[in-house]
């Protein structure tokens, strides 16, 4: 599912006193089977832009194509509901919305609520918790006996067990410690590999933009100021500089050696530059 | 729920936003009951010119207020129609089986619905001109003398204020588990009634659990910045009366002695 947004705008609580416009003039296109990472600091109005693709809002102004559906600002909330079916959204802080008895109650929570039977919901449940590394020992636990890093693995297998085309992450590493971002970032990248998902990450952690990301948006006063591959959005140091963005380390790192006058191409991740170091280092003075 | 403006405040800089709390406090308490000595349409002219004064005073304009009615329109209308059919004095302007309506009907009915107006629009400037932390600490401040009784005032305001403090975080936490149980397959509002109370159980169980976890950091908080309770206890914030409150209680006394005045002006008396 390819997204267009086309002259977006939205207001919170338009025609009233308490009116704030979140989103003006947004227009952007999210790539199918692609990795697309949205970057922008905080109130640039990221998390409503998600909001408005999982047809949790309509906008107060513009088009929405999501596949071959329209949402318009007449669109009915009803028909939402059948679009987000094909789109999971993990919210910010996921385990906040765990409510059942079990672990997996909970992950078959979704699949339900869109017609599965119980044996099939349950079916997909354990693959999902099984994919987001959460053993069988841990199926009739309450959510609530688990540490905080479980609980969201199991917020996210209930966004997972619904078998989502789609996938929204609002920060979905934010509050972990450094072991479990990289494990679920990579659990994420494999998944849309794997699967052939359209993902859409919302993140400030620049390294994982560089290291993971097929396509960039970037957010600014509520609106899309580029839009682009990582390289062309990394090019430019002291622009994102100037938009209080940050730069993944090894650009940083690139960019300090360039100014000492060695210069390396397409460095976005660590990889990247070890493996051009190797190369720049074998290729030079030793030869 | 957008709609409702009772309880929600805009910030501003005018007289009224100036006024002590307290000040506003009192005097919507006292509004509400002068209202009911009202009895003739004089009384009636009177508070309703006064009460869009101090509308006026607020400088939030007449639509913000006739807005925070609209939610309200039906319950008043309800109240107000049973009046029209439940007075039967007057000359009988109409009437079908046990429906009968009267001029004493219609008068009352529509006084009824005046003093609707007025004590909500009266109230409304109390809420929408002070900010809830402010109005706690009014709270807090005429609740004192209670303190003598064993009324333990200290810890009331504290669980006021931080109650108030936490409306708009709890708020925004319904409205994201909302969203996410949305996101989830939930539909709420849909189905019959039993259907429909089944459906708030995702959003009321994480709340629960948030609130809960919330008030043990929370807790935990204040205990580590050394507080131990309320005796004893020194004010950052300060409230004083000045100048501006004198006057607004002076207007007040005006207004009450006038509105009894009215009592002996000719005219229909209710």
């Amino acid at each position: 599912m390819a997204i267009h947004f086309e002259a977006v705008d939205f207001t919170y609580q338009a025609d009233s006193p308490f009116a704030t416009a979140a989103l003006h003039d947004v227009n952007f296109t999210i790539p199918e089977h692609q990795f697309t990472a949205v970057i922008g600091h905080t109130g640039s109005g990221k998390s409503t832009m998600v909001q408005l693709l999982e047809g949790l809002l309509v906008p107060t102004k513009g088009v929405i194509t999501v596949g071959d559906r329209q949402i318009t600002p007449k669109t009915k909330k009803k028909e939402l509901n059948q679009l987000r079916k094909h789109i999971g959204m993990v919210f910010q802080f996921p385990e906040a919305q765990l409510f059942e008895q079990t672990v997996l109650k909970d992950v078959m929570f979704g699949p339900k609520n869109f017609g599965q039977s119980d044996t099939e919901a349950q079916a997909l449940a354990q693959q999902a918790l099984r994919t987001v590394g959460m053993g069988p020992e841990f199926d009739q636990h309450s959510p609530f006996e688990l540490s905080g890093g479980q609980m969201r693995r199991v917020a996210i297998a209930g966004v997972l067990a619904m078998q989502p085309e789609m996938l929204i992450l609002d920060e979905p590493t934010a509050g972990l410690d450094p072991v479990g971002q990289a494990e679920l970032m990579q659990l994420f990248a494999r998944l849309q590999a794997e699967g052939n998902l359209t993902l859409v990450l919302i993140t400030h952690q620049m390294d994982f933009v560089g290291q993971y990301a097929d396509h960039v948006l970037v957010f600014d006063q509520g609106t899309v100021i580029k839009e682009g591959s990582p390289e062309s959005i990394f090019a430019d140091s002291d622009w994102l500089r100037n938009h209080q963005l940050d730069l993944p380390i090894a650009k940083q790192f690139a960019d300090a050696l360039a100014a000492k006058g060695m210069d390396l191409d397409h460095v976005l991740d660590l990889d990247q530059l070890t493996a051009q170091l190797a190369r720049a280092l074998k290729g030079g003075p030793h030869e | 729920m957008n709609e409702l403006i009772i309880g929600r405040y805009l910030p501003g800089n005018s007289w009224v936003h100036r006024l002590d709390p307290r000040t506003k406090f009192v005097l919507s308490l006292i509004f509400i009951f002068a209202i009911f000595l009202a009895t003739n349409v004089w009384g009636y002219l009177l508070a309703t010119i006064f009460t869009l004064l101090a509308v006026a005073l607020t400088g939030l304009g007449f639509r913000v207020f006739l807005r925070g009615l609209r939610p309200l329109l039906l319950l008043m209308l309800i109240t107000t129609v049973l009046q029209l059919f439940f007075v039967q004095t007057g000359t009988v302007l109409w009437h079908w089986w046990i429906f009968t309506i009267t001029t004493d009907g219609l008068l009352s009915t529509g006084i009824m619905f005046m003093r609707f107006v007025l004590i909500i629009m009266f109230s409304t400037i109390l809420t929408l001109t002070t900010p809830p932390l402010a109005i706690a600490d009014a709270m807090e401040s005429l609740m004192a003398p209670l303190a003598k009784i064993g009324v333990p005032v200290g810890e009331l305001a504290l669980m006021v204020s931080i109650a108030l403090r936490f409306v708009p975080t709890l708020m925004d936490e319904a409205t994201t588990i909302m969203n996410a149980q949305r996101a989830r397959g939930m539909n709420f509002n849909e189905g019959n009634l039993i259907q429909r109370a089944k459906s708030y159980i995702p959003l009321l169980i994480p709340l629960f659990i948030n609130a809960i976890k919330r008030a043990i950091e929370l807790g935990d908080a204040m205990e580590a910045r050394g507080y131990r309770g309320g005796d004893n206890r020194t004010k950052y914030r300060q409230l004083q009366a000045g100048p501006r409150d004198y006057i607004a209680y002076l207007a007040f006394a005006l207004f009450v002695l006038l509105l009894l005045g009215t009592h002996w002006l000719p005219g229909m008396v209710f």
